[in-house]
């Protein structure tokens, strides 16, 4: 592995070197191979099923291009896959914006020990019973509930808020607010503290120096949390079902339709695949965005 | 910020945002906790009165009760299966250079990044043809794959933190590579295990896509919740929710607890210095 | 060397195209205190940790009292290291530290605790036995990874930089220390360093590298006073390089032909007529006067800049041709000379201080590459 140049050696050096790869191979492998299994497999699997048939509604090995022509023709499949985009864009967009001051007070306002306990506090939701707290926002928004109640109490009309976009951007920032004040905070608290300090002393102002200094070094952290905030809202299912109230037909909804309702494999597995590919699409032109240097 | 700086905006506007975002983050909790000890079963303000008659059914409904038991029983088994790979694929990138090492961490990585439909969707197809879909090994099986990535993340971090030539320095001194590693990095890690071991508990406790899809008939808190959800308003949602806030909240606090505790340095060298 | 104790013979590591040491051969006797020193990436520490077994060599030996060593993995070598970053264990005691490489070789509980506490007594670091190794000063950090070490009783310690993390006045502290417990210890030290003063002061020979190859090896005194190559002169420094040819004799003497003319060699080491050789005059060997005449070699120069260093000044001076000269003069002998910067000045020294180096090749500092 070192050198090509290896000399014959005696079986002392022979079974040393057996041994360090053995030892070595012994941490290497396992996670790799519980992945390969467990992931590539399936994966790959979904590939293979996306030109498999449906017979008799038995899914059936196939080479047939049948799923892909249906799906990329269906009219209301290019509709959902647009809306679908178009609002995990704008939820990770106004996530981002929402998360923002948030994320400076914790790195520029709180002090070292405060931010660690924000943070810790901030980050716990995540895997806190995601669904309990939607159902929890399916209280708080519909006719009668909480935020209504508090309308009608101050004379307006309290109408049901379920069904709206603003629901479902609720839902998405639910769930992706806390990786996203995350990432921000952590981009923001690593900024050279010299850096601005210096820029100062060069005659920057205080809005000069969070524009020209602090958002551009920050920038890959910040660009980071948006591609998650996006990838988390792509992908999520529950709130467009139960707070978009099905008036959102996104991706997801389809696939879990696709199968549920028809065994629609092969179709359900195009979808899938068409998802995969715009994430993967969005995720490379991102972090290209975010790491890129100037000159 | 450095001290003699100003901000760009009053401090009062980034302690609002800051605020706002709590609320948000909380709101939804708290109101779980409260409306669980409703005597009504509609949640409104005007609440009629406190009462634990909710945590009753919940306690003594049977299908519950089965559900947290496959709920502990995955989790359980999925956590130490995913801190065990996570710990050996942190330790094998921070102790040695090997082929492909880029590509592994890139593996490794890429499972949080899929969504969860698509996931359980593959792996459902996939766990049909090997025959144990439906079965709760399919659920742990799939659950490694999402929170191994965490548990390597956690003890990587920690990793990171131990000077690379101690376990030399060790092996240098005559210890043996599986002495030098229970003497040196076991004991440097060992926070860090503990941490990933409940962080992947609380992911694995929480997920429900996946075991929605793979674990048939089995199912598990979170599955139950999402049943639950699909139909009419049902009180014991709050209770559920509010059981499994104390339980996830507290191992994810501990384990934050844990792991910022160590990395608290890190983070805080710019000012402490 | 006659009583050879550890011998490297023709130790070669590369990292893909990167030579990192192209050929290392060393004969160390029993007792000696190695330092080998060079700029960084010159494979000195590479071949350290080769000799420890931290890194496996393409080529070549290592033979300790007789036994190949090179086979061996780094637990069964029996060369401990003090670290660069002392490589301390942090959540064990000052003892526990000690008492490790015991314990790794099964010494049962109490004999290892006679023993470490014996090593702490000897530093003068028993009073932090049981403190944690965090919460020490640097010296005693350095003491405790030093009784670490020597607590395995080896015949070979190995030192990477181990002074390098303490201040200037602690280095030189250590330093006295070092040497004292190395004389009455009598264990071989190899010694790695790009500190000349620590190299110079402590060890019995020197090793300079360069560019992944020896480039000499001596006795301090030998490297100061007779630096082989040029490289080894300018890494030393304070030593004035004239390029010339060698042409004509007079009786044993011979010159060298330079663009700033002819100056006279006592050495010619059988160079011959016409071949290009470098002439290297150390700093304090030569002199300065406003007035030409006063030596046997004179090139007149422009004072270009005077440096204060303490009890002696460094004058540069640069010849006609673009040659620069360095001159050590002491500080009274400065306050005779009448002269400012800019101006004229001779710069003369004695045939027998100037030496030629013994090729004129490039040897430039610097990591090779292999060609791929």
């Amino acid at each position: 592995m070192t050198s090509s140049a290896f000399p014959a050696r005696t079986s002392g050096r022979r079974f040393h070197f057996l041994f360090n790869r053995a030892w070595q191979a012994l941490w290497v492998l396992p996670l790799p191979a519980w992945l390969l299994l467990f992931f590539a497999v399936p994966l790959g699997l979904l590939v293979a099923i996306s030109f498999w048939s449906v017979v008799n509604y038995r899914l059936t090995p196939d080479a047939t291009l049948s799923a892909w022509r249906y799906v990329l023709g269906l009219d209301f499949l290019w509709a959902s896959f647009w809306r679908s985009y178009g609002l995990s864009m704008a939820s990770a967009v106004a996530i981002s914006l929402l998360a923002f001051p948030a994320s400076y007070a914790m790195a520029f306002v709180a002090a070292p020990r405060q931010r660690l306990i924000l943070l810790g506090l901030a980050i716990a939701p995540f895997f806190t019973s995601y669904l309990v707290r939607i159902y929890s926002w399916q209280v708080f928004l519909t006719e009668g509930g909480v935020i209504s109640s508090v309308i009608q109490a101050f004379g307006g009309k309290g109408e049901s808020l379920l069904n709206t976009y603003f629901a479902l951007f609720l839902g998405h920032a639910t769930l992706a607010l806390p990786v996203v004040l995350i990432m921000q905070t952590i981009a923001l608290a690593n900024v050279d503290r010299t850096g601005i300090s210096a820029a100062a002393n060069l005659g920057a102002r205080p809005g000069a120096i969070l524009f020209r200094i602090i958002l551009p070094a920050a920038r890959p952290g910040l660009t980071l949390g948006l591609l998650f905030a996006f990838l988390l809202s792509y992908a999520e299912f529950v709130s467009a079902s139960y707070l978009g109230g099905g008036t959102f037909q996104t991706l997801p909804i389809l696939v879990t339709d696709l199968v549920r309702a028809g065994q629609q494999w092969p179709r359900a597995a195009v979808v899938s695949l068409l998802m995969i590919a715009s994430l993967l699409i969005t995720a490379f032109v991102t972090v290209l965005w975010a790491y890129r240097e100037k000159g | 910020m450095p001290p003699h700086l100003k901000h760009a905006l009053p401090k009062a506007f980034w302690v609002a945002g800051l605020a706002l975002v709590f609320l948000l983050l909380y709101a939804p909790i708290l109101s779980a906790v409260l409306f669980s000890f409703s005597a009504d079963r509609f949640p409104s303000l005007s609440m009629s009165g406190f009462s634990t008659k909710w945590y009753a059914q919940v306690l003594t409904d049977r299908a519950m009760l089965e559900a947290l038991s496959n709920s502990l029983t995955v989790a359980g088994i999925t956590a130490l299966i995913a801190t065990a790979l996570g710990f050996a694929a942190a330790y094998a990138d921070y102790r040695f250079r090997f082929f492909g090492q880029k590509a592994v961490l890139a593996l490794a990585l890429l499972p949080p990044t899929v969504p969860l439909v698509i996931l359980g969707l593959a792996m459902l197809a996939f766990f049909s043809r090997i025959g144990i879909a439906g079965t709760l090994a399919a659920v742990v099986a799939a659950h490694v794959v999402i929170a191994a990535p965490f548990a390597m993340a956690v003890c990587r971090l920690r990793l990171a933190q131990l000077d690379e030539t101690l376990e030399t320095a060790a092996q240098n001194l005559g210890a043996l590579p599986h002495s030098a590693l229970a003497r040196i990095v076991l004991p440097h890690t060992l926070p860090a295990i503990l941490a990933a071991f409940l962080i992947t508990f609380a992911v694995s406790f929480d997920e429900y896509v996946i075991s929605w899809f793979t674990g048939g008939l089995n199912q598990t808190i979170p599955v139950a919740v999402l049943t639950t959800l699909q139909g009419q308003v049902d009180p014991t949602i709050h209770v559920i929710g509010t059981l499994s806030f104390s339980v996830t909240l507290t191992l994810v606090l501990i384990a934050l607890a844990v792991v910022l505790r160590q990395s608290g340095g890190a983070m805080s060298k710019e000012e402490t210095s | 060397m006659t009583n050879t104790h550890l011998k490297l013979a023709g130790l070669a590591k590369s990292y893909g195209t990167f030579i990192a040491v192209e050929e290392f051969s060393l004969d160390i006797a029993q007792g000696e205190f190695i330092a080998i020193m060079g700029p960084s990436g010159c494979g000195k520490t590479t071949s350290l940790r080769m000799l420890a077994g931290l890194e496996t060599a393409d080529r070549g030996e290592i033979t300790l009292a007789g036994n190949r060593i090179d086979q061996l993995p780094v637990w069964e070598r029996e060369t401990p290291m003090v670290w660069q970053s002392l490589a301390l264990f942090p959540f064990m005691t000052v003892r526990e530290n000690v008492e490790f490489g015991l314990k790794m070789r099964g010494v049962a509980g109490p004999e290892r605790r006679r023993r470490a506490d014996d090593w702490l007594e000897r530093l003068g670091i028993t009073t932090y036995a049981d403190r944690n190794v965090a919460r020490l000063s640097g010296g005693q950090r350095q003491r405790v990874a030093l009784a670490r070490s020597l607590v395995l009783e080896p015949k070979v310690l190995l030192l990477d930089e181990p002074l390098s993390a303490l201040d200037a006045h602690m280095a030189i502290k250590m330093q006295g220390e070092l040497k004292k417990l190395q004389r009455e210890l009598g264990i071989t030290f190899v010694y790695v360093t790009h500190s000349h003063s620590e190299a110079f002061s402590l060890a019995d020979r020197v090793v300079i590298m360069n560019a992944g190859r020896v480039e000499q090896i001596g006795s301090p005194q030998d490297i100061f006073l007779r630096p082989r190559s040029k490289f080894v002169a300018q890494f030393v420094g304070g030593i004035s390089l004239l390029e010339g040819k060698v042409s004509g004799s007079e009786g044993s003497k011979r010159f060298l032909d330079t663009r700033d003319g002819k100056v006279r060699l006592s050495h010619s080491s059988g160079l011959a007529e016409g071949a290009a050789a470098d002439l290297a005059v150390r700093a304090d060997r030569i002199s300065v006067t406003v007035e030409p005449g006063w030596g046997e070699n004179e090139i007149a120069c422009t004072l270009v800049s005077e440096e204060f260093a303490g009890a002696v000044v460094n004058l540069h001076l640069a010849t006609a041709s673009g040659h620069s000269l360095v001159a050590q003069l002491q500080q009274r002998d400065l306050e005779q000379l009448d002269a400012s910067i800019g101006a004229r000045v001779y710069a003369s020294w004695h045939s027998d201080d100037g030496f030629l180096l013994e090729s004129a090749q490039q040897s430039e500092p610097g990591p090779k590459v292999r060609a791929a």
